[in-house]
């Protein structure tokens, strides 16, 4: 049996913080903003999950399936544009490093218009569905597909609007600790968006597609 | 898109109607008087105390951790009072209506609630128990304790923080709206597929019940992200992670399952939303839907959210047996290792809540297997607690007393589980007030855990402790009660009572529903006693005074700051060198050693932005209910424009010399001297007593 | 070998239980269901908690003894055993800190696996494999409505609500779906529960040596009239079976797709209704299990019971009572 032996010599001990040192704040905060999207993947993950379990034949209950009506060239195009959406933000965050305010900008407004392109080719895609009489109430294969797919471009719109209000921040406000904090965390945001974009354009729409 | 409703509709008012509001209920309308009636009082007190600027820039808008945990441990408690009275409610139907010839009031057959509202009351009780009674007073002790612990002056995101706490007072307020403005959920805490469809639940109660468990959901896992970060990036200079004190861990622990389990719970509760708002057929039992998919996803959270709740818990446990026993805890390292096994395990253990679902035998043992894996961890547990008694020196307060009773409690909770894991033995008592008595044992040990550390915890927010002898009455009446109503519960449990009946078809029931009920008015008084406690410690508070190291036996890091602690918690971080550095530095006699020299610190302002978001959040939910559309979108704009608006203005901050620093803290200390001798009735220093606004004003008079 | 000790333990376990009866004033039956079985399948069941509570009982009980003897030896101010301020660590205690619940679990598990075979409702051994069926099974489809029992026998081409008569010695094999919403089928002291739910189909089985008369439970919530969906389950001899099936084909009533969606409308069956139906059409239990599955619902109205007063006369008008 042993015991907890003290380690430090009491007579000597460090008794106080001496070194007056504030805490990080950006690291703190995109660690922060790092918890948040953790629990984003898990819901994504659950919505894949439920997809997964709707996704059998007789969960289409004898109605439209993904593979009447997916065009892969047309979600191809989505995929272009989130992608080439996060590369202008890229190159934004490149500007950044130099301190280049109009590089930032003029990277940011890329991305922001490649975003609304995405979000204009899907909401055309669910409208011409929705034409078709294809809606979320088909069948429950159509509810989870609808339902993810529009949980992913409600990210997508947010996360436009967020763009917008950081371009006004940077011009307005510059450079500071806050902006620069949050230019970071807008690009996990982003970059996060963009790849599960790519697990739903594999596992909804090609593999749907196929199947 | 939107689907046909039963009943009425109007673009102004959605599914709002007055005949929604239950005015001719002869329980409700009294209630509903009392409620305003009282609401007026108490208004009208504040304002002729001319309270109402102390309360606004004292409480409501401030972002200090430990004033949000007050505020979250009082709606904990104000919502275990509702929880409990809906419990004797429950009681009393019960123990009313037995057998065909029992009589009936209010428009009931048997007893005075009729199914419609029978049903409603059980399920707000369960709700309100796990998520909005247990949670927040978890949540809120985790808010005041860890930050001390780890020696930080706040929490990483104060003004999330604040954010936390109003959405989940806004919570509250919904779940307790709906007892007057049309009706809740009627099928248990946890509904199910596809009785919460449009087609058997016509009414607006399990639109509550959604909207309601989304902001709990969205407030705690803030939360979470909260205490994490905190806990990862604010430890004081020398804490590493050996250092770290074990309710630090275990709320570590506990947030972990907290940030990826409620996920699931938000999917879940929006695939209902989608069916009952737009017609979506996720859980319908028709045109291809998967009624099991939301048993399975309900699960996949609510498994893990039983040991989010119990595992803060169990870090209460065990800070309270080592001060109490004056030794360290016994087994650090296992301790922290059997919370991170509970928190791993609990993620694969969920099918356990349906074995009668008839998955196959193979599925069954497998998930029955990994559910009694669970309880190793939390036998180590227990030994632990045990032998951290052992060759110790016991002082049994009321605060050991709790805790001891809550070690008792988890023993038999344990052995019932240990029971329900077992597929062959779970498909007789699945479903019974059996499982009802084992949950409640389990839920117990956290309520336990919860007074142990109000008592524990007090004279550190409020700098004096709580009156022993009426503590002491609470926990024996209040255990009592436990023993009245759960072991006639058990028996119950084996004599094949199903739970949730309405009307008992069985007579043979009916001195066991009677020592249940008796057991009841047990607990009745141990409220009362708490109310005396509360009474008579505040009254005497002059008398219990105390200094820093409140109980002499501490061990951890919040026992060296003064208590009441302080608005920055430490005028200078401590440096910390042993895992239980107060006991270390008093054994070494360094515990009067006080820094020389003080700095200028950095404190986050005051917001009101978080309380408007927080009611914001409550018109959403609101309107989401009724299908107020219009409503929907004005609260959701507000919302999204405020959130821009506060992160244009961003926080400063502001500063504190170390000049005045060190006034502050020599008053304190000057005070602090005086408590031996003369029971002085003013606060040693500042804190939860309101000492943060008189510095500030102290500040602009200057 | 094995059937012998579970005649020991269960006539010690029987004891034990019996003791807080006589307590309480002793009844003439013992209420307690669970430690009553009258079939094989709750016998086995009864077995297994048997097994449980006495492994983890003594763990338990052993702990809580541990537990109460440190408190009254380390009390302060007794001087009862040594107080060492420093001691938090011992290997050897970890060792059987984690060592016991492990091999408990170990234990445990071995049980739990075979106990899920033994009763596996879908093929449950201990009827299937250790049982000689003395006569051919009798199959039974059970359809649960909001809030009654529909029992087709297929065999015979009848069907009874709410009331089970079964033959004993016999296995009964049971199918079992829901037209509305999800519930569970119990009988405590013949069978385990097993859960019922609309659009699909769950098994269970049965078998009885004791004649007699057990209730029949709807244990998982199912909406406002669940606590009225009982049902009685009568086990009698052979020849009173027959009897009986033969008084059920001569009822007026039959059971057709047309009259069961009268019969499945919400029905809280507060007088213990029984009706038997001397024929049923063929390939009822698939056809509600087909109809539910293309969205058929039976809705119920809006704050149905708010006043159930109101609701029983409302439900007597329309000549359903
Ligand atoms: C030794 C560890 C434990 C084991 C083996 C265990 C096992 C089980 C099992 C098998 C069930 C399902 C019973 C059924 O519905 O048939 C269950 C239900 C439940 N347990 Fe535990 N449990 C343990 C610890 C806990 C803890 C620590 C808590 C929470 C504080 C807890 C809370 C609950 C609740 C709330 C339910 C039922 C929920 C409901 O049906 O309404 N359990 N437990
Ligand atoms: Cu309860
Ligand atoms: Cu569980």
């Amino acid at each position: 049996m042993s015991s907890h032996a003290s380690t430090v010599d009491p007579k000597k001990a460090e008794l106080w913080d001496t070194h007056h040192h504030s805490h990080d704040v950006i690291s703190t905060r995109t660690l922060g903003y790092f918890l948040y999207l953790l629990s984003d993947g898990m819901l994504f993950a659950t919505l894949f999950a439920a997809y997964g379990v709707l996704s059998y034949q007789h969960s289409y209950f004898g109605g439209p399936t993904p593979a009447e009506f997916v065009k892969p060239w047309y979600t191809f195009a989505q995929t272009i544009a989130l992608f080439l959406s996060v590369l202008a933000y890229g190159f934004g965050m490149n500007a950044l490093k130099h301190k280049n305010k109009s590089g930032l900008i003029n990277g940011m407004l890329a991305a922001f218009v490649l975003g609304v392109v995405f979000l204009v080719l899907d909401i055309h895609d669910m409208s011409h569905l929705y034409s078709m009489g294809i809606t979320l109430a088909s069948s429950g294969g159509m509810s989870a597909f609808m339902v993810l797919t529009q949980v992913h471009a409600t990210h997508i719109f947010f996360g436009l609007i967020w763009i917008l209000v950081m371009m006004a921040q940077v011009m307005t406000k510059g450079f500071t600790e806050e902006t620069v904090g949050r230019l970071l965390t807008l690009r996990m945001f982003w970059h996060l968006q963009a790849v599960i974009w790519v697990f739903v354009y594999i596992f909804v729409y090609l593999w749907g597609y196929i199947s | 898109m939107l689907v046909d409703l039963p009943g009425g509709w109007s673009p102004l008012l959605g599914r709002l109607a007055w005949s929604q509001i239950p005015y001719a209920n002869p329980i409700l309308a009294p209630l509903f008087v009392a409620v305003v009636i009282g609401a007026i009082i108490v208004l009208g007190l504040i304002t002729y105390y001319g309270k109402w600027t102390y309360l606004w820039k004292e409480w409501l808008t401030t972002v200090d951790h430990k004033k949000l945990g007050v505020m979250y441990i009082i709606i904990g408690l104000v919502m275990l009072f509702r929880g409990f009275i809906d419990g004797l409610m429950i009681r009393t139907q019960q123990v009313w209506a037995v057998g065909p010839h029992s009589s009936g009031v209010f428009g009931s057959l048997h007893g005075y609630l009729t199914p419609f509202h029978f049903g409603q009351v059980y399920s707000a009780h369960g709700l309100i128990m796990i998520l909005l009674a247990a949670t927040p007073l978890l949540v809120g002790f985790m808010n005041i304790i860890v930050p001390i612990q780890i020696g930080a002056r706040d929490m990483a995101y104060p003004y999330l923080n604040a954010l936390g706490l109003w959405i989940t007072a806004a919570a509250a307020a919904l779940i307790m709206i709906s007892l007057f403005v049309g009706d809740f959920a009627h099928n248990g805490w946890f509904e199910y597929a596809p009785i919460f469809e449009m087609q058997y639940s016509p009414g607006v109660g399990v639109d509550y019940w959604i909207w309601t468990l989304q902001l709990v959901a969205l407030g705690t896992t803030l939360g979470g992200i909260n205490i994490l970060a905190t806990i990862i990036k604010m430890r004081a200079p020398g804490m590493s992670w050996g250092k770290l004190p074990i309710f630090v861990w275990a709320s570590l622990s506990a947030n972990v399952i907290a940030l990826t389990s409620f996920p699931a719970l938000q999917v879940a509760l929006g695939l209902v939303a989608a069916d009952r708002y737009l017609g979506a057929h996720f859980f319908t039992a028709g045109m291809g839907g998967n009624l099991m998919l939301y048993t399975n996803l309900f699960w996949i959270w609510g498994h893990p959210e039983v040991y989010f709740v119990i595992l803060p818990a169990f870090g209460m446990m065990s800070e309270i047996f080592p001060t109490f026993s004056e030794k360290p805890l016994f087994g650090y390292i296992t301790m922290v290792l059997a919370s991170m096994a509970i928190a791993g395990v609990s993620w694969l253990v969920w099918l356990h809540h349906f074995f009668t679902m008839g998955a196959g035998p193979y599925v069954n043992t497998a998930f029955s297997v990994a559910t009694m894996l669970v309880g190793i961890p939390t036998g180590v547990k227990v030994f632990n607690w045990a032998f951290t008694m052992y060759r110790g020196r016991l002082t049994f307060n009321a605060a050991m007393l709790w805790a001891i009773g809550a070690l008792f409690l988890l023993l038999i909770g344990g052995m019932t589980g240990m029971m329900l894991a077992i597929p062959a033995i779970n498909y007789m008592v699945h479903n019974s007030v059996f499982v009802v008595a084992h949950f409640h044992s389990m839920l117990l040990v956290i309520v336990y855990a919860i007074f142990g550390s109000v008592l524990y915890w007090f004279p550190k927010v409020f700098g004096f402790k709580l009156d022993e002898f009426w503590a002491k009455t609470m926990f024996w009446l209040f255990s009592a009660g436990t023993a009245l109503v759960f072991v006639p519960m058990y028996m119950l449990g084996f004599m094949g009572m199903t739970r949730r009946l309405e009307y008992v078809f069985n007579t043979g029931w009916q001195p066991y529903l009677d020592v249940m009920e008796f057991g009841i008015v047990v607990y009745t008084l141990s409220v009362l006693a708490f109310f005396i406690l509360l009474y008579v410690s505040v009254r005497d508070h002059a008398k219990n005074r105390v200094g820093a190291d409140a109980w002499g036996t501490s061990r951890s890091l919040e026992w060296m700051t003064h208590s009441p602690v302080p608005f920055y918690n430490f005028a200078v971080l401590p440096h910390i060198n042993e895992r239980d550095e107060v006991a270390w530095r008093r054994q070494h006699g360094i515990d009067n050693v006080r820094p020389e020299h003080y700095e200028d610190i950095h404190m986050p302002n005051n917001t009101g932005v978080a309380i408007i978001l927080g009611g914001l959040t409550f018109v959403l939910g609101f309107a989401l209910t009724w299908r107020i559309w219009w409503l929907c979108i004005v609260s959701l704009l507000a919302i999204i424009v405020l959130m821009i608006v506060r992160s244009f203005r961003g926080d400063p901050g502001y500063i504190i010399t170390g000049a005045e620093l060190q006034r502050m803290e020599e008053e304190a200390y000057r005070r602090e001297a005086q408590i031996a001798d003369s029971h002085h009735s003013h606060p040693v220093s500042g804190g939860v007593v309101g000492n943060a606004m008189a510095y500030q004003r102290n500040d602009s008079s200057k | 070998m094995d059937i012998k000790w579970r005649n020991w333990l269960k006539k010690g376990w029987r004891a034990a239980a019996l003791a807080p009866i006589l307590l309480l004033g002793g009844c003439a039956h013992n209420p307690y269901w669970i430690f009553d079985p009258k079939g094989i399948m709750a016998k086995t069941n009864l077995f297994y908690m048997i097994v449980d509570v006495v492994i983890m009982g003594a763990i338990v009980g052993l702990t809580a003894l541990l537990v109460v003897w440190f408190m009254w030896r380390y009390q302060k101010g007794k001087n009862r055993g040594k107080y060492d301020p420093h001691w938090s660590h011992s290997n050897t205690i970890e060792v059987f800190v984690w060592g016991i619940p492990i091999i408990a679990v170990g234990f445990l598990s071995y049980f739990a696996v075979k106990g899920t075979f033994e009763i596996n409702p879908y093929n449950p051994t201990v009827i299937t494999h250790h049982m000689k069926p003395n006569g051919d099974p009798v199959e039974v489809d059970v359809i649960a409505t909001d809030w009654q029992w529909l029992f087709v026998y297929p065999q015979y081409h009848m069907a009874v609500a709410n009331e089970l008569v079964l033959p004993v010695h016999t296995p009964v094999f049971f199918r079992l779906t829901s037209s509305a919403v999800t519930t569970t089928f119990f009988i405590p002291q013949l069978v385990g529960m097993i859960d019922v739910m609309p659009g699909m189909r769950t098994k269970n089985a049965l078998l009885s040596n004791h004649a007699g008369e057990y209730q029949g439970i709807a244990s998982d919530f199912a909406g406002a009239g669940t606590s009225w969906m009982t049902f009685k389950t009568k086990m009698v001899d052979k020849a009173d079976f027959s009897q009986w099936v033969q008084k059920v084909q001569q009822a007026p009533g039959t059971m057709t797709y047309a009259s069961f969606n009268r019969f499945a409308q919400p029905y809280i069956n507060v007088n213990h209704h029984v009706v038997y139906f001397s024929s049923v059409e063929q390939g009822l239990f698939d056809h509600v299990m087909t109809e539910v599955m293309r969205g058929k619902t039976w809705p119920l109205p809006p704050m149905m019971t708010e006043n159930m007063v109101d609701y029983m006369k409302k439900q007597a008008a329309e000549h359903r009572d």
